[in-house]
């Protein structure tokens, strides 16, 4: 089919594309200065019609959602990953598959939500997902009496974990949380910094045997100077 | 996904004064910040819910649409990014495309139940007089008189509907390059006269 992409903006902007000429025209979008120039007014225009038809939704969906969210993680990782960027790269094509599927099953829609931004979050957002969406992920969590909390998601199929940290006391001025893995045979590899709240991606956990969480100086250390707040199995 | 199309800008809209506090409640939203959510749900909600519910129709299953949207929006907030487009941008294109695909999955299986009837398809008067009494907005109701009958019904059966293009083509009996043009040009017209700028 030779159709003339520049075409379908219109239709694209609209949402009266299918499925197939939607990621066509989106490729073609990426490519297409000309196109993009003249989308964002396209989509602007769609979004006041879409803003006409206000209703009041019922009361019960602000309650439901309200009550789940705080037991969904979110995408993106808040603390800093060192091991992401050192371990992530290498493995991400065959993480992209799979995240791809995941995508479009659970209908992730709209140019601008996929691609805002996309350099930034894409690969973390990318692991997280597959993570998450692991068929044979496990959860593991530890609460503090002090409130907060730590839960580990880990995908041995991916060979990653997600970990999210939630509402920690502060761990004191001029200190952070550290996380790390370890393994029975070698160091414990620091795989980032958190002050209250984070999530991060590890990579590499077929070999781990549990996660760790220590109170370390701001900036973290090279290796744990104190004695874990929290160690989860892996 | 290439850097320059990161680049595409949503132009803001001139009116929404309130706009720059929803940015910075999503962008906390994306920090994980449920207080934030709350205050993006009641700003937003009814806008979310009722454009669910003009294309499904079926309050019950827009509203599950309309929950999907908002946990999407919980998950993925981190990727908004305030310098490249609003948040109530950001949330209705999202929620009008989980929408049309909500609706057209939905049509797809009753159409593999009815053995594919295009005939029995919605009759397009009742459905424009449908929008016509629930738009809100003068300015935009306007804008959508301002149109020819042809691009008025394209873009009513598109954009409400769910229709595809070449759906809309068969709806309204005309060809789909026909169609195309008629979408490009209602939307150049809508823009214009809404007073878009991009
Ligand atoms: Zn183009």
């Amino acid at each position: 089919m030779s159709t003339d992409l520049h075409s379908l903006m219109a239709p694209y902007a609209l949402d009266a594309l299918d499925q197939d000429e939607r990621s066509r025209f989106e490729a073609h979008l990426d490519q297409c200065a000309d196109c993009r120039a003249e989308m964002a007014g396209f989509m602007a225009t769609a979004v006041r019609l879409g803003d006409t038809v206000r209703h009041a939704p019922p009361p019960a969906l602000r309650e439901r959602l309200l009550a789940e969210i705080g037991d969904i993680p979110q995408e993106r990782p808040i603390v800093t990953a060192l091991a992401e960027r050192r371990g992530l790269r290498r493995t991400l094509p065959r993480l992209a598959m799979a995240a791809a599927f995941l995508v479009g099953a659970v209908g992730v829609g709209g140019y601008l939500v996929e691609h805002q931004n996309a350099e930034e979050a894409n690969d973390r957002s990318v692991a997280m997902s597959t993570v998450l969406g692991a068929d044979d992920v496990t959860t593991a969590s530890k609460s503090f009496d002090a409130g907060g909390s730590v839960k580990l998601y880990s995908a041995p199929s991916a060979d990653a974990a997600v970990i999210i940290a939630k509402r920690l006391p502060s761990p004191g001025k001029g200190k952070v949380y550290q996380v790390w893995m370890v393994d029975t045979e070698a160091k414990p590899t620091s795989q980032g910094t958190f002050v209250s709240d984070g999530e991060m991606i590890m990579k590499g956990v077929a070999e781990a045997d549990h996660i760790a969480v220590t109170v370390e100086p701001e900036g973290g250390s090279d290796q744990p100077t104190a004695a874990p707040i929290a160690i989860i199995a892996v | 996904m290439s850097a320059s199309a990161a680049q595409l800008k949503l132009a803001a809209a001139p009116e929404h004064d309130a706009e720059p506090s929803l940015n910075d409640l999503l962008v906390k939203v994306g920090r994980g910040d449920e207080t934030a959510f709350a205050a993006i749900y009641d700003h937003l909600g009814s806008s979310v819910f009722g454009l669910a519910r003009r294309v499904i129709r079926d309050p019950a299953r827009a509203e599950e649409v309309a929950q999907e949207v908002f946990i999407q929006v919980w998950q993925s907030a981190a990727r908004f990014d305030p310098a490249k487009g609003n948040a109530k941008s950001w949330l209705l294109t999202l929620a009008h495309r989980r929408a049309v695909d909500a609706v057209r999955h939905d049509q797809a299986a009753t159409n593999r139940e009815n053995k594919y009837d295009w005939s029995s398809g919605p009759d397009f008067d009742e459905v424009e007089e449908t929008v016509t009494i629930t738009l809100e907005h003068e300015q935009v109701k306007r804008c959508l008189d301002g149109l020819t009958e042809l691009q008025r019904e394209a873009v009513n059966l598109a954009y409400y509907q769910g229709y595809t293009y070449a759906e809309v083509a068969t709806a309204l009996n005309a060809n789909t390059a026909t169609i195309k043009t008629r979408m490009r040009d209602g939307i150049v017209r809508l823009r214009d006269c809404m007073g878009v700028v991009a």
